[in-house]
């Protein structure tokens, strides 16, 4: 049971299944609109942190955030620098993964803020929910979560440049081997907005962006990009890009086009930049964090970097800018050798590095063969800053389908569940 | 918001439009063929190379096959059918249709990908080279069949907006085409006079009409024996019959009237519709008219690839 985007086709087997578990993971309405309001608070100081580090860099000299962890992460764009984009929001959408602990304590595991996926499993689990259990929706106030594509929308129209004609959204993918693709090309057409690739997109000489189409060039106002940034525009970015659209940045600097996200973002999900995600509450909200971090060891800090080192048997240790749960050292189920490499790496390129202690992931009933076993799992809600801070009911719960596994990414074998807000009793 | 159709969509459109009546016309002319031939004494000349020179793809078979290959039944049904090699077989269409329809879902019913799956699936497992020419008959006949579902699903569940029109326009220009080649190779043979052939004129431009699923709509329309002449006119001139040249040209202009920038494209297809008008086609089907009949059927490709040409650089480039 659940979605196939499978073409039964040996030799382009571009698409795959994902999983997924028919027993639906509940969350009490209150618990959830804390968690809720936990998120909204930490998407506005991730979003007042970026835009800061682009234009002011208040922070940085004030330092709550080194300045030299900043501009020397992967994901810094300096190209960014001084660009003002509207509201001053750069990540629209922002998909952060929450863990619980075996204690029940709720952590931040990641905020992902460059190309979050996720959401059209989200919408398409609570689908084939519906279908096979229309009784239950009947009966229990299980908050609904169709709504996100028309909010999306809404939040994407607010960007427009300022104008008269209604905005033109499009989203912009890298194409169908993408292994995403399917959401970009189900939002779309839930949005009404046309799903194109760089490839139809031009820049003209007045540096606004239009779409090749049958009737002529048509202006486009709003970018919902789903490609890296790196990628968007070969003449600032990767030269040997064929996703993008040559003098994109430039449009988007003059302000004749919004990108969602902006570019630059990224910079904000560096592991060793989320460390620092709680002060940035307390410095841009003068607010407590609602949601916890995870307690993380900066590797590129001697005293935090020797602890790991002695004790990698315990701790999870992460690359800092990959996604996807590639690179990761998962030390009580490593080997020798694994540490041994991670050691290396470490002390090679200690800035690269964070490390936290293994979680006792909390668990849920997941079908197996015929009965119903624990299995580890997390929890991705969408967070969409636009004029108004929106956040989806619940969200995609990912699981873990192998025994004791607690890698729950698609990518490396997870699956997922439909998520219940309900009413408690 | 109003949709805009993206140039690359609509060229993915205009190529499902082709790739699926090329599907169906490739079908039909494998099993028409089939039939005749087993109508026909065992020593006549006809075989099945007019197949190939109907799809003009000579050189291509040539190449693969060996030069001066054997046109046997085997190699031109495989050729035809399942050789992946050649761009314009079966199997190679349904591919481009179901490619094209991929990365175009969304302006199409969603559903239609099943109906897609389902030709290409039933495709794959029912059509193999050497198979029995029974089995062969049936396969083809459920691709052609399917093929003709999927078209027809579309016309009553898409939206008829820019994408139907562009839809239908590749449907007709890869119709007319093949409705010209057909009676391009088949007269070269029926009208030659061939003196062995003779006997079997009549067989033979029933044949045709059936490749047109239109031995009835002959009667009806016509109203007279099966004759060279009268055929002719009909495929080429009656404005009612679905394949017909004249009907795939009207088709076309009417498609290309709910276009933008459509005024090149729309020039090209009534020049075509008024040469096509202004020539008597009765008298080419006289056996004398054997080479201004070729003449003028290469006229009428060179415009089809004319108007081709235009879409192309109007709407996709």
């Amino acid at each position: 049971m659940g979605i196939t985007f499978t073409v039964y086709d040996g030799q382009a087997n571009v698409d795959r299944e994902w999983p997924f578990d028919i027993v639906p993971r509940l969350i009490l309405k209150d618990e959830w609109d804390e968690i809720a309001r936990g998120l909204k608070q930490r998407v506005k100081a991730l979003n007042a942190f970026i835009d800061d580090v682009y234009r002011h860099r208040r922070a940085l000299r004030d330092g709550v955030v080194p300045e030299d962890y900043v501009l020397r992460s992967r994901e810094y764009r300096s190209r960014c620098a001084g660009v003002t984009p509207p509201q001053g929001i750069w990540c629209h959408v922002c998909g952060s993964d929450l863990v619980r602990d075996d204690d029940g304590t709720l952590y931040v595991l990641e905020d992902n803020l460059r190309v979050p996926s996720g959401v059209s499993y989200m919408l398409e689990n609570r689908a084939v929910m519906k279908r096979v259990f229309p009784e239950l929706f009947e009966h229990y106030g299980i908050h609904p979560v169709d709504d996100y594509p028309a909010r999306l929308a809404a939040c994407l129209r607010s960007l427009a440049p300022s104008g008269t004609r209604t905005p033109r959204i499009v989203v912009l993918t890298p194409g169908i081997h993408n292994s995403a693709y399917f959401e970009h090309a189900y939002l779309a057409q839930e949005m009404a907005a046309d799903l194109v690739e760089g490839s139809d997109l031009t820049v003209a000489d007045d540096d606004c962006v239009y779409m090749k189409t049958i009737e002529g060039l048509v202006r486009v106002d709003v970018i919902y990009r789903r490609i890296d940034d790196l990628f968007l525009d070969p003449e600032v970015f990767r030269e040997d890009s064929v996703l993008g659209v040559p003098r994109l940045m430039r449009a988007w600097q003059a302000g004749n086009v919004a990108l969602a996200n902006a570019p630059g973002c990224g910079v904000a999900d560096d592991k060793v930049i989320y460390t620092y995600v709680p002060d940035m509450i307390r410095y841009y909200l003068g607010e407590e964090p609602i949601l916890r971090n995870v307690p993380s060891y900066r590797c590129v800090e001697k005293e935090a970097r020797d602890y790991v080192l002695d004790n990698l048997p315990d701790l999870v240790v992460k690359p800092a800018n990959e996604s996807g749960g590639y690179g990761m050292l998962i030390g009580p189920h490593s080997t020798r050798k694994e540490r041994d490499a991670f050691v290396r790496a470490i002390r090679a390129q200690p800035r690269n590095y964070i490390a936290q202690p293994m979680l006792k992931l909390s668990t849920a009933p997941t079908l197996t063969g015929s009965s119903a076993e624990p299995r580890h799992l997390d929890l991705r809600p969408f967070v969409l800053s636009g004029k108004d801070i929106y956040v989806t009911t619940g969200g995609l719960t990912r699981v873990a389908l192998r025994k004791g596994s607690t890698v729950v990414n698609s990518s490396q074998g997870g699956g997922s569940k439909d998520t219940w807000v309900i009413e408690g009793q | 918001m109003s949709s805009s159709v993206l140039s690359r969509v609509a060229e993915q459109v205009y190529w499902i439009g082709r790739y699926l009546e090329r599907t169906d016309a490739t079908a039909r002319l494998i099993n028409v063929n089939g039939n005749l031939l087993m109508d026909l004494p065992v020593r006549m000349p006809l075989g099945w190379r007019p197949l190939i020179d109907i799809t003009g793809s000579g050189a291509l078979f040539d190449e693969l096959y060996g030069p001066g290959a054997d046109a046997s039944e085997h190699n031109v049904c495989r050729f035809l059918g399942t050789d992946l090699r050649n761009p314009g077989s079966i199997l190679n269409s349904i591919a481009g249709v179901r490619e094209n329809a991929r990365t175009v879902r969304g302006t199409m019913p969603r559903i239609t990908f099943e109906y897609v799956n389902d030709l290409a699936l039933f495709a794959r497992s029912a059509l193999t080279p050497g198979q029995s020419r029974r089995n062969r008959a049936q396969a083809l006949d459920g691709i052609s069949r399917r093929a003709q579902q999927l078209e027809g699903f579309l016309s009553q569940n898409m939206l008829h907006d820019a994408h139907w029109d562009i839809l239908r326009i590749g449907n007709y220009l890869e119709r007319a085409d093949m409705t010209t080649r057909i009676i391009d190779v088949r007269s070269a043979d029926l009208i030659a006079g061939d003196h062995a052939l003779e006997p079997f004129q009549d067989i033979q431009w029933r044949s045709v009409l059936r490749s047109f699923y239109a031995m009835q709509a002959y009667h009806a329309s016509v109203r007279e024996p099966v004759e060279p002449a009268l055929v002719l006119e009909f495929l080429f001139k009656d404005p009612r019959l679905p394949r017909s040249y004249l009907r795939c040209l009207n088709g076309a202009a009417r498609s290309l009237q709910e276009l933008p920038r459509n005024e090149r494209a729309a020039e090209t297809c009534t020049r075509a519709i008024a040469a096509l008008q202004a020539t008597d086609v009765r008298a080419l089907g006289d056996p004398e008219a054997r080479t201004e009949l070729h003449a003028f059927i290469d006229r009428c490709q060179i415009r089809l690839r004319d108007l081709h040409d235009t879409i192309m650089a109007t709407y996709f480039d």
